[in-house]
């Protein structure tokens, strides 16, 4: 479970960063405008979630969706992803991180966090969540 | 000719991609690539040398692009169109088309590595560049380390008796170079930047290594002599020397902890690239050897009228299009999963350069006598075919990898993709 307390945490947390990220960001557009959306498959526990330009969805009606890009990781990667505390290349050669989608699209989606890592920081704290 | 593409889901800009590659590579890079094949390795390189042509019009172009995506100034291809143009390239010229591709290799580590300092200094530049004064080169091999460096899964590759002749340490918030690489430095002798392996942790043999970009204007960076050799002499070749070359930590973005699944993802893409390239050299030289056959009469008749002739001309077709089919079937699946299956980008590796050999090697029988004389490009062709063979790891080290892989890991877990 890493730093979150369950699941429905995390649902929680991340909901409002990608909500966050779309409303007063320009991650919306960018989204939109490379045609991108993207699955997280997370293990550990398991959980699913979905986004793009529109918003996120989680669970059952995330599964449903068909991303262009599938990010596969366990929630404590994750965690360390949006603490921008991970080792990208690394992560993705030692297979802590593996995507489905266009390599090139998985190579322009990734600048596109980074809006969401720089607010990260600051749901972690309104959720009493470890940054280490 | 035209040669048909049996994709019938090609779409307009998929066509008009591969209809100005193929101008491209008829016009430019092909009277080139002969003019370059003719001269020494020292005249190749030297100012006023066409192959300076051939850089600009192809920087101009935007084909120095191809491997890099839209975000930082790259084509953004997708795999098919990848497998396209590059067919197309190497239609024109194989040892042309590897020169472009490590013109971009120091961009490209930027790009995967991930670091905008990076990227900002090594991938937008280049990808603007319009003058291709800016040029890649990948330096792994060594003189006394060929495809052993490459050699993963082998004992030798993490055995400490076996050094590395390119070392680097870290001193303080730099990394300092010292060594050679081999006279097998693709882009070696006239590049602006190389993407450099270099042995960091020599108590785990090639496994310690490191990838770092260096520029090539460092202090201690210097050049040897660009190799003469058999094939692909439209490449240029040739050592590089460190000399306790400084460069800032932040340039060395791969380190020992997951260097050995780094060099197995440089290794999933070269190898494709491989595969596409040597598919439009198998073309080649059936383009080259029916159009001949077409045309020569031997016996009363032309040699397309002579059944032995149409068995060979067909073999040659179907392997041109055996290749085309196993590289483009490879990027479509390694090109949208990261990492990649090595072992498929490896198949298609060892399997289309042997093929592409083949119709090389059949090209110069058909044209008989006429196949042995410059004055034809299919002696060139095999020339050039025979260094794919060993380019990039030579095809039995290839093999024993692939294999070992498929130990390991086969059959993939279907839920993995």
């Amino acid at each position: 479970m890493a730093a979150f307390k369950d699941a429905a945490q995390v649902q929680e947390l991340f909901g409002e960063l990608w909500t966050t990220m779309i409303r007063e960001t320009d991650f919306g557009s960018k989204l939109r405008e490379g045609g991108i959306s993207i699955l997280f498959e997370i293990r550990e526990p398991e959980f699913t979630m979905y986004v793009d330009e529109n918003g996120p969805c989680f669970g059952e009606e995330a599964k449903g969706k068909t991303p262009k890009v599938t990010l596969r990781m366990a929630l404590n990667t994750a965690h360390q992803f949006w603490l921008d505390k991970l080792n990208i290349p690394k992560a993705l050669a030692l297979r802590h991180i593996t995507a489905k989608g266009p390599v090139q699209t998985v190579l322009k989606l990734l600048p596109l966090l980074k809006p969401g890592q720089q607010m990260y920081p600051e749901y972690c704290k309104k959720f009493g969540l470890s940054m280490e | 000719m035209d040669y048909f593409d049996a994709n019938v889901h090609l779409t307009e800009e998929d066509l008009a991609l591969k209809e100005a590659a193929h101008k491209f590579a008829k016009e430019v890079m092909r009277p080139i690539a002969k003019t370059l094949d003719e001269m020494t390795p020292e005249q190749a390189i030297a100012e006023g040398s066409p192959l300076w042509t051939f850089m600009r019009k192809a920087y101009e172009q935007g084909y120095h692009r191809i491997l890099l995506p839209e975000h930082v100034g790259g084509m953004g291809l997708s795999p098919l169109q990848t497998a396209i143009i590059l067919e197309e390239l190497a239609w024109g010229s194989f040892g042309l088309s590897v020169e472009l591709l490590v013109a971009s290799f120091a961009a490209l580590g930027a790009v995967y590595s991930n670091d905008d300092d990076l990227i900002q200094e090594f991938a937008i530049p280049f990808c603007e560049c319009t003058d291709g004064s800016l040029r890649g080169c990948w330096g792994g091999t060594e003189p006394d380390h060929g495809s052993d460096f490459i050699a993963i899964g082998d004992p030798s590759f993490y055995s400490p008796a076996v050094r590395s002749q390119c070392r680097a340490r870290r001193d303080g918030d730099e990394w300092v170079i010292s060594g050679q690489k081999s006279s097998w430095v693709s882009g070696g002798t006239v590049s602006s930047h190389c993407l450099l392996h270099v042995q960091i942790d020599p108590s785990k043999g090639f496994s310690g290594c490191g990838v770092c970009i260096v520029p090539m204007d460092l202090p201690g960076v210097s050049k040897g002599k660009p190799l003469n050799k058999i094939g692909q002499r439209d490449l240029n070749q040739g050592e590089i020397f460190f000399d306790g070359v400084r460069i800032p930590a932040r340039y060395m973005f791969v380190e020992p902890d997951f260097y050995e699944p780094i060099l197995d993802m440089f290794l999933t893409n070269a190898n494709l690239w491989m595969s596409m390239a040597s598919t439009g050299l198998a073309r080649a030289a059936f383009d080259e050897a029916f159009s001949y056959c077409k045309e020569r009469v031997q016996g009363g008749r032309l040699l397309m009228e002579h059944p032995s002739i149409q068995q060979r001309i067909f073999t040659m077709f179907a392997r041109v299009e055996t290749c085309r089919a196993l590289s483009r079937a490879v990027a479509d699946l390694n090109m949208n999963l990261s990492p990649g299956f090595v072992e498929y980008s490896i198949a298609a590796k060892t399997t289309t350069t042997q093929l592409c050999l083949e119709n090389a090697h059949d090209a110069i029988q058909l044209l008989g006598g006429n196949g042995l004389s410059r004055e034809y490009p299919v002696e060139k062709f095999y020339r050039d075919a025979r260094a794919t063979l060993i380019e990039d790891g030579n095809n039995e080290i290839l093999a024993r990898h692939g294999g070992q892989v498929l130990f390991q890991t086969y059959p993939r877990n279907p839920a993995a993709l």
